[in-house]
């Protein structure tokens, strides 16, 4: 189609050169819009992910020390053989028991929630309080039917963070820690030594171990 | 009852003009006047000029949508009260709610008011939903208004949603916490819903920000849009009538 102004149709061709210029406009006006509303939602949308996070950061100390929890160390074990201290506004509780030291990111697996400490976690749930003694805080002297219950839902869990009763579909995980210099616990809630899928109840075998500081490298399922 | 300016009394007619300029026409005294006392005033040309007998009924309607409405307004001005001490800071946020009830006067009424109003809301929109879909009149012609109402009860839920976390006690934390967690379980696009949703990974500042700005500003937004093209359409489509 002659588009050239020297060159101009006259009649039904210059209708037909009119209207096709019209429509060529309007192509491009069309997509030059759709364009830019395309690019430009792309834009608001990266607009709502900011570059930085305001998280708090995966790596905390603890306030409370390794002395704190074991009660000190003779020969190679702890004085108090069962202990739980937790931080619960950073939502990790650490576990002293027979075979050493672990720590579990208190994050509901339902949906997210808290779970409180309870000393006797299997009140009202049907399952006898011995499993849960059997699942306690495991030592040979003291086996403790304490544990986790969920305020959200009521998902209960055994001190090893084994999931029993309620809507919660597996096991919350268990997060790395070591001992500082100055005797406190890294809590790194960003990298997970046990994580378990659901039905899976094994007691997850990664340890800091009391007797060197150092964790015994057996991470389960991550 | 259209005034006539009066040359004798300037004051008067200063008076009359500007009455007439606002009130083009009296009170009806007869059908035509009545329809254009309608048609030419603003809040009343949202309703239509002609109405079935049996529509106006109001075991009909049970005025659901009407109730709806109402209460979006009660929530509004309430909620502009509420604005003027709520700062949403995770440091102040929950104080501020609190000085709302014991400190300001009538503060407690006001927060009151508009919970009351939300929870009822909810419920009247289901209900004028419900109401709707019984008397089957989301049928064409009304079935582009049925589309749009589906749009403003989700504008509802989430005003409703958007609310809860606002005055930062456990609940609210811990509500939004599970809400979002299930937003996480829509395939693929459900992390980054979450994320979008709370300006990070936990309910903390960002969530409360953000929820803010869509509860104050955002969904009622593009709520009144909706219930504009909402009220235009059963403007000119009518009322379904008797059954």
């Amino acid at each position: 189609m002659a588009l050239n102004p020297y060159e101009t149709p006259r009649g039904k061709m210059r209708a037909r050169a009119e209207a096709t210029r019209r429509q060529f406009l309007m192509i491009m006006g069309g997509l030059a819009a759709a364009g830019a509303s395309l690019f430009g939602g792309i834009e608001v949308l990266k607009f709502m992910f900011p570059q930085a996070s305001g998280n708090a950061p995966a790596l905390f100390k603890t306030s409370f020390t390794f002395a704190a929890l074991t009660g000190g160390v003779v020969s190679g074990k702890a004085v108090t053989p069962v202990n739980v201290l937790s931080e619960t506004d950073k939502r990790v509780t650490v576990v002293l028991d027979d075979a050493g030291i672990y720590a579990v990111y208190l994050v509901c697996t339902h949906l997210g929630c808290t779970p409180n400490y309870v000393t006797d976690v299997t009140t009202g749930s049907g399952v006898a309080p011995t499993v849960a003694e059997a699942r306690g805080v495991r030592t040979a002297s003291q086996r403790l039917p304490n544990g986790w219950a969920c305020p959200c839902h009521g998902s209960r869990y055994f001190i090893d963070s084994t999931n029993f009763y309620g809507p919660a579909p597996r096991p919350m995980d268990w997060v790395n820690i070591e001992v500082t210099p100055d005797g406190f616990f890294a809590v790194d809630r960003g990298t997970l030594v046990a994580t378990r899928g659901p039905g899976d109840n094994t007691p997850p075998p990664w340890r800091l171990l009391v007797s060197t500081q150092k964790s015994n490298g057996k991470t389960y399922g991550v | 009852m259209s005034a006539t300016p009066d040359q004798a009394n300037p004051v008067r007619a200063f008076v009359a003009q500007l009455w007439g300029s606002v009130f083009r026409h009296g009170l009806p005294t007869n059908d035509k006047v009545a329809a254009r006392t309608a048609l030419t005033n603003f809040f009343l040309h949202i309703h239509p000029v002609r109405v079935k007998k049996s529509a106006v009924r109001v075991s009909y309607t049970l005025c659901l949508g009407g109730l709806s409405f109402f209460l979006f307004i009660l929530l509004t001005i309430t909620g502009l009260f509420l604005m003027f001490y709520y700062i949403p800071s995770v440091d102040t946020a929950y104080q501020n709610v609190s000085d709302l009830q014991f400190v300001a006067v009538f503060g407690d009424i006001i927060r009151n008011m508009h919970r009351w109003a939300a929870h009822a809301m909810v419920i009247t929109v289901w209900l004028h939903m419900a109401r709707v879909f019984y008397q089957g009149a989301y049928k064409p012609p009304r079935e582009f208004n049925w589309v749009i109402g589906t749009f403003l009860l989700l504008i509802t839920l989430l005003l409703s949603f958007s609310g809860y976390l606002l005055p930062w006690d456990q609940l609210a934390i811990w509500a939004i916490t599970v809400g979002t967690n299930m937003a996480k379980y829509a395939p693929i696009v459900g992390p980054y819903t979450r994320y979008l949703l709370l300006g990070g990974d936990q309910v903390a500042q960002g969530a409360l920000i953000r929820f803010y700005v869509l509860h104050v500003i955002a969904l009622p937004l593009v709520g009144f849009l909706l219930m504009v093209v909402h009220f235009w359409r059963v403007r000119k489509d009518g009322f379904t009538g008797g059954l």
